[in-house]
Order: structure tokens, then C-alpha cells, then sequence
């Protein structure tokens, strides 16, 4: 809504935001973000959605229009002054190593377990394993609207506790943080749902990621830290903080790094999903946002035609709201993830199932009745207005015409727009059969990735720091 | 051998994450305030901040003052382990927002009120007055704006009823005005430093008050209630009486009375109602418990003594005529029933009876003593706010050393 304001104004258009209650926190530090720091907002008391059209009308009646009314008519106060904050070589605190963390946590620079303090030497260790300047600016992330440079990449590294030569990872993370299609700026956003980082290429065997039992599990150092390194970096560079910029309802914890199976992938003739996304040969690292998933236990059959069923049936159970991604709101972005264990995706091939074919036979799959997806994008929530049926949306051309292969509201339809929609990954336990599916946040979080950039003295420097 | 100290800064952030003392700084260089407060601005822009040194109680109080974090007294350092304690005799979370501190809109956490008031030398069990006296001053009706920017000298007057009032011991008898009881000194203080840290009213920089006034330190009063003849104010607000509340107005300087209702009388109906005439204005009056003990031996009651106050509480039309507020006012800001009545001999200096706040305070004296405090600003405001305490508030009273 900010946003969209801040564009308003500056195409010349006065704006007002309606901002709900709760949200005037973070407005204010979105509009500061979008170099705004004025743009007017007026206030709606409690929240909308669970108000009645009398409880609304009185609200704004007695709030809201006076806000309306006064950042139209007023003089905004003068523009703000840029944050004062410590320069990269200022020692910010000295004292053992409590003190430190005690200091880190009070100034909400941790998330709450113990940091590892981010020295000089500790980060000058990590700067050796990268060629970039540690002023280089990969980007500029919202909603702080604070400079990521390779310098605070080395810093959280070492405050998440990775190992130096996880540095070149570091800084393709936070390239694809800073990339406009993945939409960092959305990631307080209520559902509150959570990255998950897929690395692909040599470095998993390199830096000793885990990709067999308990691939999503913490307790291995590569997949552990860096994955902690993520939400530290949304936390100090990008800005978001609780009961501030984050307003995840419930938001839930870091994950750790995915990585593939790969030698499987190679034997089974699929590919990763770095290279479904365009990258071969390098390592390269692929994020995108999900809600929420859950595991699809014990898939049982010898053939692809009674395990698909089941798979199927998870991915279509997991979208639910999200389905506003699908069509809607954000059509075709909503790119749900489908985890085989190893032993799952042998079996597939077994079949003949390419990777592109399995996704086709799960788009066929993964269906509900239209009833049921017009329900969630507009009874039982409000996500998409004016409550528009399938048929109606693929008549405006804002939905494949799959949508709309007959007027029955109980037909099937899809999950997603095409079969290419649906991400699969081969990880976990190489002899159990199960799976694991999430759904996905759409353009909310668009699945970004980025080639790892490995320094040019990467295996003098891999050998120096392994003789240890 | 230095110690360390874990204070919460008290300055206020806006909601966009500016911190308020930016402008400060820059506001009191152009006014060539720098002298009073020669670290305007320099401090990490931080929650917590950890002041080492061998006295850092001494430490932190020096570097507040010289920051502008002070009224000019030395304050207790804001350490966690004491906005803790404060923070402890509230339900509510310490990132709440209570408001936006007019006029720089720093944001009233608990938290940051909580620091706040433990500077001001607070009890804990003191904060919850201090949070309703803070929702009060940021209710629209209060114009905190123009409380914090006017060159009038006004100041928010607290008036506190209910039980809480004599269990935290905020006196309503000898010298309610002060000095002498830590809870009418700290709390009012509380909410100065709540304006001038999280809000920005530095004087001369922001604020324009010329002359301002004691109660500036702090103007904090309980109603005498025990033996009133006449229901408490809260109650005359409807509460019930085991509720307990704060009410505030926007009060000029203290006029001590001595004398009859007829004393008093002349003094609103005086020079130093023009404001409250002008904006139609809610005034209060302390009242001798003596005096009201007689008047209402004699049958009065409150809205009587506001009635007879208010009957006689008139400004001969000439007077007012000649003032130099009717001099740099136009004709028309006065309200109808002002210019209704200046054409008779004399002029009502207040709308409405109810518009004065009638309290009984004071020592138990045979003395006539009475205080009235005239008022300045738009709109006509008396607000009160319900004081929550925790549900264990009488226990744990009882068992604090």
C-alpha cells in the first residue's frame, strides 16, 4: 500500500495511505525505506477485516477522515536526517565475550543465540575469500534501505558462526537477497512464510554440506550457519525486526541450507535445480519463499502410476491461500517444491519418468475442484476483490485457459499454471520413502538464483584454512 | 576500577526510525543553545547503550544532562535491570505504543516511558500513573502539540484518584503542591521528561513557552478524598470508586488563594482567565478541605460551588475590553456567549459551570487555601484515563521493602 503510494506520489499524485492499527510502525519505516519518510498516512483503528461495515463506517468517521483530511492539507514536518550509524572499522563495543552478546541481543542485532563477535581479524578472515572490495555495494536492500556490502556479508558470516571459506556462498546469498525479482522489501509480510536456500554444484561436497538423512535438520556446520546467516542479514541489513518491519502473524524459524543429492540426480539422468534455473558447471544457490509444507510420508508403489497419486494429492492439499499466486492476484507465480528422497526419484525414473515428465503428471495430478479455488481467493479470504470466478478470470485473459475447460464448478483444476511451476529437489534419506512439499509465496519471494563466485586463490585458501 | 552500566536510551525514535535528537541538535545550534546541552545528538543510535566508569551512576547522569535528556536535575541512570522493574507492574508488552510524542512524534514505547520514568526517580509500582497519565496527554482533545510549541506557559496538570492514590502515597494533603513526597515529585517529572526526550520540547528550541513555570518539573496532585465531604472527581466522571484514575488539563501557573469562594471568584474573574475565556477553557480549583467541610455543612455541593464560582467568576466588560488579548485577537475568534455578554457591565470568564474542575486538597488547616489553575488552548480538555494496575498490586505493595 506504501508502496504503491510512494509511486503515486512521485508520478505528482497526492497520496494518503489507510493504514490498519497495527501497521503504523511499519509504514513509517517503509516509507523512510522508499526515501519518503513524509508520505502521509491516516490511521484505521483495529483491524478491517474483522470489522462490520458499521464498525468501519464509525471508525473511519471519527479517525480516519481527520488523518485524510490533515495529510492533505498540512505541511509535512521537515524531511529527516540519514540514520547515524557506525562506520565499518568503528569498534562498536569492547568486553568478554557475555558482554558482547549481551550488547548484540539489547540492541537487536541477534536473533537470540549466542553470536560469535565479529572482530577485525575474524572479519578480515572472511574478506580473504573473496576477491570483491569489502565496500563493494552488492545492493541496496529495503526496507532499511541500508547498503549490502561485502563488508556486512563478512560480519554476519562470522556473528552466524560460519566457517570463512562459506564466504563466496555469503555474498551470492545476499546478490540474490538484492535481486528485484525476489522482492526482499516483502519479507515482513503477515503469512510470515520463510526462505529456503537450495545449494547445487561442487561446493556441497566441498564444504562438507549434508544432503543424505536430515537434509532440513540443523546440526551440520555448512547447512546450520549459513542458513542462520540468512535471517541474521534480514535482520541488520535489511531491517526487519519484530513488532517493527516484520509482520509475520506467527513467522517461523530459519531454515537450513537444502542441498542436492547430486550423484543420484547424474545416475537417474535428472537435473538440479540450478540447472533447471539456468546455471550449470559453477555451484550456485537458489532461494525462494515458502509458507509452509509438510512431509508426505511412506509413498508406497513400485511404479509411477501409484506413486503420483499421493504426491499429487500433497501438492494440491498444501496450496491453499496461496493459490492467489496461481491465479488472481500474482498469476503464475506460485512454484510449489516437491523434496524426493533419493530412493522415491530412483523409482520414478525406473518408471521412465523424466524430470519434465514427472512434473507434467503431477500437474495433471495435483487438481481440486474450481469450487474450492474460487473459495479461497474469495469467500473465505479477500485476497483477490471483486470475487471473480475462474471462467470470468480466463475470459479477461488473467488465466491459462485450463481454468476453463467446462462451466462445472466441480471440475478439477490446477495447482499451478503449467507443469514447469512445480520445483523438484532430490535430497534426505537415500532409502526412506518419503517426500516433502511446500507451498510457495509467490511473487513474494520468487525463486532467485545466482552463480557462486569463487575467489581465484579458492584452493590455495580451501587447502590453508582445511591443514588447520 | 570502572563499572558498567546497561542504560535504555531515552530518546525518541519516530515510527520511520529517525531518532528525534537529529533535529534537536540542529534546532538548538541555530538557536545558539549548545551551551546547555553540548552533546545535542552524539550518542549511538541504539536501544542499549553500556556507560563504563569508576562512578557510572554520576557518569551516565552527567552525560544525560549534557545530551538535553534532563530537566536540569540529575537523573537515575535508565539501567535494563530498572526499566525491567518498572515494566514489571505493567501486563502490557514493552514494545507497545502508547502514541506519538508531539510535536518531534517520537514513539512512546513502555519501554522508552519506562526509562523515562525511572530517570525521574520513580518507584516501578509508579508506573502504571505514569502510562494513563501518558494516554491521557496523547489523546487528540489534549493538543499536545500546542502544549509542547505555544509561548504560553502551560503544563499538563495531573490529578489522581481513586485507591491507587493513597497506596503509592501521592499526597492531597500538607504541601500537595510540594516538595516533599517522592511520588507527586517523580511522577509529574516522569511526564516531563517524557516531553522532552521522546517528544523534543527543549525549551528555546522547540519549545516556546516564555516564561514557562514550576510545574514544569512536575505538577502532579491526588484528590483529598478520605474525608471529602463530596463525591471524588472520578466519580463525578463516572467511574466507580474502586477504580482509579489520572485526569489532566493544560494548566497555567498555580494562583494560591487565601480566603472564601468569593476570593477565588475574583480570581477567575481576572486577568488570568482571558485564555480560558478566549478558548473556552476547562480550569481547575483546589479546594481547602476546611472550606469544603463548612460549605457543605451548609447544604453546598460540588456543582453548587462550581455554580456560585462560575456566577461570580465575571471580568468587568472593561476590563476585558482593554486587555492586550482582546488587543491582538480578532472580534471574531471570541466566543458568541463572550460577545453576547460584554454587552452588559461584565462577563462570565468561563462558558459553564462544569468547566471547572473542583478538587478538595490540602493540609487541615483552619485556613481558607485554595490554588486555581487558569487555562490556555484549544479544544476545551479534561481527560482521564483509568489506572491499571496489575491484579496483585495490594500484595505486592505490601511486600516491597
Amino acid at each position: 500500500m506504501v508502496r504503491a503510494s510512494a509511486a503515486a506520489e512521485r508520478a505528482g499524485v497526492p497520496s494518503v495511505s489507510l493504514v490498519c492499527e497495527g501497521f503504523i510502525g511499519q509504514a513509517a519505516t517503509t516509507a523512510a525505506g522508499l526515501g519518503m519518510a513524509n508520505l502521509p498516512s491516516a490511521v484505521v483503528p483495529g483491524h478491517v477485516d474483522v470489522q462490520t461495515l458499521e464498525e468501519l463506517d464509525r471508525n473511519v468517521a471519527a479517525v480516519t477522515v481527520d488523518g485524510v483530511v490533515r495529510s492533505l492539507t498540512e505541511k509535512p514536518p521537515s524531511p529527516p536526517h540519514g540514520a547515524k550509524e557506525p562506520a565499518p572499522l568503528d569498534v562498536v563495543f569492547a568486553g568478554t565475550f557475555d558482554e558482547v552478546n549481551r550488547f548484540f541481543y539489547e540492541n537487536e542485532w541477534s536473533d537470540g543465540l549466542p553470536i560469535v563477535p565479529p572482530t577485525g581479524e575474524r572479519v578480515a578472515e572472511f574478506l580473504r575469500f573473496t576477491d570483491r572490495a569489502p565496500e563493494e555495494e552488492i545492493g541496496v536492500l529495503l526496507p532499511d534501505r541500508r547498503s549490502a556490502t561485502v563488508w556486512t556479508v563478512a560480519v554476519n558470516g562470522v556473528m552466524a558462526g560460519c566457517r570463512p571459506e562459506y564466504m563466496p556462498v555469503l555474498v551470492a546469498l545476499v546478490e540474490a537477497m538484492a535481486d528485484p525479482g525476489y522482492g526482499v522489501e516483502h519479507s515482513g509480510n503477515t503469512p510470515g512464510a520463510e526462505t529456503l536456500i537450495v545449494l547445487n554444484g561442487p561446493l556441497i561436497g566441498e564444504l562438507g554440506f549434508n544432503f543424505r538423512q536430515g537434509a532440513m535438520r540443523d546440526g551440520v556446520h555448512a547447512n546450520t550457519t549459513i542458513g542462520r546467516f540468512w535471517r541474521l542479514y534480514l535482520r541488520n541489513v535489511a531491517g526487519f525486526l519484530h513488532h517493527k518491519t516484520d509482520k509475520g502473524t506467527f513467522g517461523n524459524t530459519w531454515r537450513v541450507v537444502l542441498a542436492e543429492n547430486e550423484a543420484v540426480i547424474r545416475k537417474i539422468g535428472w537435473t538440479t535445480i540450478a540447472e533447471d534455473q539456468g546455471v550449470t558447471g559453477d555451484s550456485a544457490v537458489t532461494i525462494s519463499r515458502y509458507t509452509g509444507g509438510g512431509v508426505i510420508a511412506s509413498v508406497f508403489g513400485t511404479t509411477a502410476d501409484q506413486m503420483i497419486p499421493y504426491l499429487g494429492d500433497a501438492i494440491a492439499r498444501d496450496v491453499g491461500w496461496e493459490l492467489m499466486f496461481t491465479v488472481g492476484m500474482a498469476t503464475g507465480t506460485q512454484k510449489p517444491l516437491l523434496i524426493l528422497s533419493p530412493v522415491l526419484a530412483e523409482t520414478l525414473a525406473k518408471s521412465g519418468l523424466s524430470k519434465a515428465e514427472l512434473k507434467r503428471r503431477l500437474f495433471e495430478s495435483a487438481r481440486i475442484p474450481a469450487w474450492k479455488f474460487e473459495r479461497y481467493l474469495g469467500e473465505w479470504t479477500n485476497l483477490v476483490p471483486g470475487r471473480p470466478t475462474l471462467l470470468e478470470l480466463v475470459r479477461a485473459g488473467r488465466a491459462p485457459a485450463v481454468f476453463a475447460e467446462s462451466e462445472d464448478p466441480g471440475r478439477l483444476v490446477p495447482v499451478v499454471c503449467v507443469p514447469e511451476d512445480i520445483t523438484i529437489a532430490v535430497s534426505g534419506d537415500p532409502l526412506r520413502t518419503n517426500a516433502y512439499s511446500f507451498a510457495h509465496n509467490g511473487m513474494l519471494g520468487f525463486p532467485t538464483t545466482k552463480r557462486v563466485s569463487l575467489p581465484r586463490a579458492w584452493k590455495t585458501l580451501l587447502a590453508e584454512v582445511r591443514a588447520r | 576500577m570502572t563499572a558498567a552500566l546497561w542504560v535504555v536510551v531515552p530518546a525518541g525514535v519516530r515510527a520511520s526510525g529517525e531518532w528525534i535528537d537529529d533535529t534537536l541538535a540542529e534546532r538548538a545550534r541555530e538557536k545558539g543553545l549548545l551551551a546547555r546541552t553540548p552533546l545535542a545528538g552524539q550518542f549511538p543510535r541504539q536501544r542499549v547503550e553500556v556507560v563504563r566508569h569508576a562512578d557510572p551512576d554520576a557518569a551516565v547522569a552527567d552525560l544525560f544532562s549534557r545530551r538535553g535528556w534532563t530537566d536540569g536535575l540529575p537523573i537515575v541512570p535508565p539501567t535494563l535491570a530498572r526499566v525491567d522493574a518498572a515494566l514489571a507492574w505493567s501486563a502490557r508488552p514493552r514494545e507497545e505504543l502508547l502514541g506519538e510524542i508531539a510535536p518531534l512524534g517520537g514513539v512512546a514505547t513502555l519501554e522508552k516511558v519506562a526509562a523515562n520514568s525511572v530517570m525521574a526517580g520513580c518507584r516501578p509500582e509508579y508506573f502504571p500513573v505514569v502510562v494513563a497519565a501518558i494516554e491521557a496527554i496523547v489523546d487528540p482533545a489534549f493538543n499536545l502539540r500546542g502544549v509542547q510549541t505555544t509561548d504560553e506557559n502551560v503544563a499538563p496538570l495531573l490529578i489522581v484518584n481513586g485507591p491507587v492514590a493513597p497506596a503509592l502515597g501521592i499526597n492531597a494533603e500538607w504541601g500537595a503542591l510540594g516538595p516533599g513526597w517522592r511520588a507527586n515529585a517523580t511522577i509529574g517529572r516522569a511526564i516531563r521528561l517524557v516531553l522532552n526526550n521522546i517528544g523534543g520540547g527543549w525549551p528555546g528550541a522547540v519549545s516556546f513557552a516564555g516564561l514557562g513555570q514550576p510545574g514544569r518539573y512536575t505538577l502532579c496532585v491526588a484528590e483529598r478524598a478520605h474525608d471529602s465531604p463530596w463525591p471524588a472527581l472520578h466519580i463525578e466522571l463516572g467511574y466507580r470508586p474502586e477504580q482509579s484514575t489520572v485526569t489532566v488539563l493544560r494548566a497555567e501557573s498555580a494562583i494560591n488563594v487565601t480566603g472564601g469562594l468569593d476570593e477565588l471568584a475574583s480570581v477567575i474573574g481576572s486577568a488570568a482567565s482571558l485564555f480560558a475565556m478566549l478558548h473556552e477553557g476547562k480550569v481547575a480549583a483546589l479546594l481547602a478541605p476546611f472550606v469544603a467541610r463548612k460549605l457543605a455543612r451548609e447544604g453546598w455541593d460540588k456543582a453548587d460551588v462550581k455554580r456560585y464560582l462560575h456566577a461570580r467568576g465575571r471580568l468587568a466588560t472593561e476590563t476585558w475590553r482593554r486587555s492586550w488579548i482582546h488587543s491582538v485577537v480578532r472580534a471574531t475568534e471570541w466566543p458568541a456567549w463572550v460577545t453576547q455578554a460584554a454587552r452588559s457591565q461584565e462577563i462570565p470568564a468561563l462558558r459553564d459551570p462544569e468547566d471547572i474542575t473542583v478538587v478538595v486538597a490540602g493540609a487541615d488547616l483552619e485556613v481558607p487555601q485554595h490554588a486555581y489553575f487558569p487555562s490556555w488552548g484549544h479544544p476545551p480538555c479534561r481527560v482521564t484515563r483509568e489506572i491499571l494496575m496489575p491484579d496483585d498490586w495490594a500484595e505486592r505493595l505490601s511486600e516491597r521493602d
